[in-house]
């Protein structure tokens, strides 16, 4: 029972992080209908350069915790600007095959620096000893990743309800032409989803750092479980990311805890989130909340 | 028509079935068959060395594997960034096989047409299997179902102790008529092989495309709902794009381990599949030369690479790892700048230098 308990607290920290770094997988297609290939190499981006800020400038850490949020809130902006403005009209495939080749650079880019070929790992800042409440331990690293997620979560859900900029971003996703006519900026919009996306991106990169330190096989498998992950909930629901991070986060902690080691299997916690995804989109392709499109001629 | 069938200026159909012809002119058909024979003839005059032989079949099979990644993703409009996953599946079919039954067993060195064949289907098989989501649902998630195929694929192969856990697995020698084929014709042997499979293939995409189904794929590209109401079947014509993708990917692959003379985890990677979307983008979606141009190009842009790197790597510290580097961020900056400058390929340029030529002597 312990055993399992302890799978469930792993499996929601995980499921959280898998949520933040979903949202803004789904920001991007909710505005743009763009799949955002190149999402994980943002959020290794991110969490490189938290490290960076924190290790080799000195930065304390909640302070470069933010200066990476803003750093790639304005990267992921020019990503937008640079390489996507200029396809807005274009037939959405070769926007998609633009953000493969975007994963290729970014790849190609943090090669070049040492973050491609070593592994780090963050300085203890926290308390070490874990917390323990009745034999289900919790480190203070993954406790406080969780409440930031939770934090940035909630603020993204305040800033779409609520906000001027949200509110254009949702009536964007809606209906473009309807949202054109009464003075929304397309175009900006769909910067502005990119760069929230960037920042939540940061965000998730610089806990799963924390967790896990910075391997980027690791961190890059990461941003791909991004794509089950919004499949499972619905591409366009953040709802959906939330609650399918969650659920992938559990999923993937039971297949590590019950599966690995017995009748030969192993690593199962990798592939079973794919193999989950090419059954959601045999038999429930929408996801959990996302919306069913009526096509009308 | 005009009456000159060798230079005829300008297009002068007068029916469909004129329009159809693979070659307009007298002209082009000499020229094409003069560049096969050429193909064919240059190994017997100019003794190339086995790394140069090894570029060559290289390109050749990515010829073979691209025609698939262009029919779906040029012809039929839809996103496979899964297609070395493909290529690995007609690759491990052969490489299972010798596996099971040992790799000098009389199937794999005697009938090796037939298990290209089989590779083939096999690769078919699990295209189908990945595009089946197509049935239910339009857009472009069919792009993340060939992702996640890729990535179980590359766990199927890491994990299971059958296909030896990713590591090399070795296939024997092929016998031809005159005997076994030993080590010094090895490279030629396999290029004459993979050189007809490429042109026997090459034909038929080039008349599939003439032929009904070859044209569904492209309404369905084009507009889904109008081929739906045309009386096509837009869900069954997507599966069957990707069942023939796979079917050229699975070709390939047999291609690839007869002639690495194995098979190993390593060249049916992510990395690969975005090489490939590379050479179909630069060669030039959607049309059949590209799929000449575009793996001639990025090889001989890999090769490029390497030598800068090398180069590169005398000089600067080793934590820059530039070998590595430099292969995504050279095919990323390639399929973007195609992507945003000159989405239509090589091919495109080919294009204006025949056009210029068939409108000659007049300017357009």
């Amino acid at each position: 029972m312990t055993y399992f308990l302890q799978l469930v607290v792993s499996g929601i920290v995980v499921g959280s992080i898998y949520a933040l770094s979903a949202l803004g997988f789904v920001l991007i297609y909710k505005s743009s209908r763009v799949l955002n290939i190149a999402h994980g190499q943002i959020i290794a981006g991110g969490a490189y350069i938290v490290f960076a800020l924190t290790v080799w400038a000195g930065v304390p850490i909640f302070l470069s915790f933010l200066a990476s949020m803003a750093i790639t809130f304005f990267l992921a902006m020019s990503v937008e600007r640079i390489f996507l403005r200029r396809l807005i009209g274009e037939p959405i495939i070769s926007v998609i095959m633009v953000t493969i080749g975007l994963m290729s650079i970014l790849d190609g880019i943090i090669y070049l620096t040492p973050f491609g070929s070593l592994n780090f790992s963050f300085p203890e800042f926290l308390p070490p000893t874990p917390i323990s409440l009745g034999g289900v331990s919790i480190s203070w690293t993954q406790l406080v990743g969780v409440v930031i997620t939770a934090i940035l979560i909630g603020a993204f859900s305040w800033f779409f309800k609520s906000a001027t900029l949200g509110i254009s971003m949702r009536a964007v996703s809606d209906d473009q032409f309807a949202s054109m006519s009464v003075g929304i900026s397309v175009p900006r919009v769909f910067g502005l989803a990119w760069a929230m996306a960037g920042l939540s991106a940061a965000g998730a990169g610089a806990i799963i750092g924390n967790i896990t330190g910075l391997n980027f096989e690791t961190l890059r498998a990461f941003g791909i479980t991004v794509f089950p992950v919004v499949i499972l909930g619905g591409l366009d629901s953040i709802i959906g990311a939330v609650v399918a991070g969650i659920i992938m986060g559990l999923i993937q902690q039971f297949a590590a805890g019950y599966l690995d080691g017995n009748w030969g299997l192993n690593g199962t916690a990798d592939v079973l989130p794919y193999i989950i995804l090419l059954v959601i989109l045999l038999f429930k392709p929408h996801g959990l909340f996302g919306t069913h499109e009526i096509e009308r001629v | 028509m005009s009456a000159n069938r060798w230079f005829a200026t300008g297009n002068f159909y007068t029916t469909y079935r004129q329009e159809q012809r693979i070659f307009t002119t007298h002209l082009d058909r000499v020229l094409f068959g003069l560049f096969l024979f050429f193909l064919f003839v240059w190994p017997l005059f100019v003794s190339a060395s086995n790394k140069h032989m090894l570029v060559i079949n290289n390109i050749l099979i990515a010829v073979v594997a691209v025609y698939g990644l262009n029919l779906v993703t040029g012809f039929a409009g839809l996103i496979s960034i899964g297609h070395a996953a493909f290529v690995g599946i007609g690759a491990y079919t052969l490489a299972g096989t010798a596996r099971a039954i040992g790799d000098s067993h009389v199937l794999i060195t005697h009938a090796w047409p037939l298990m290209i064949l089989i590779s083939g289907f096999m690769g078919a098989a699990f295209g189908a299997f990945v595009g089946l989501p197509a049935m239910r649902l339009k857009h472009l998630y069919l792009a993340i179902a060939t992702l996640s195929f890729q990535m179980i694929f590359s766990w199927t192969i890491n994990f299971m102790t059958f296909f030896n856990q990713g590591q090399m697995i070795a296939v024997g020698r092929v016998f031809w008529i005159s005997g076994q084929v030993g080590r010094n014709e090895h490279y030629l042997f396999w290029y004459y092989v993979i050189l007809v499979t490429a042109v026997v293939c090459g034909l038929g995409v080039r008349n599939l495309l003439r032929t009904r189904y070859g044209r569904c794929l492209v309404a369905v590209r084009d507009n889904d709902r109008a081929a739906d109401a045309m009386g096509m079947h837009p869900g069954l014509t997507k599966v069957y794009a990707f069942a023939l993708a796979g079917f050229f990917a699975g070709i390939a692959g047999a291609l690839h381990t007869y002639m690495f003379r194995g098979a190993g985890f390593e060249s049916f990677t992510l990395h690969h599949s975005i090489i490939y979307l590379a050479m179909a983008i630069v060669g030039g979606l959607g049309t059949l030369p590209g799929s000449l141009f575009g793996p001639v190009a990025i090889q001989i842009l890999e090769l490029q690479m390497e030598h800068i790197s090398e180069w590169a790597g005398t000089f600067l510290p080793a934590t820059m790892n530039l070998a590595t580097a430099l292969r995504p961020l050279g095919f990323g900056l390639v399929i973007v700048l195609f992507l945003m400058f000159e989405p239509r390929g090589i091919a495109n340029w080919w294009r204006i230098c025949r056009s210029y030529f068939k409108l000659w002597p007049f300017r357009y």
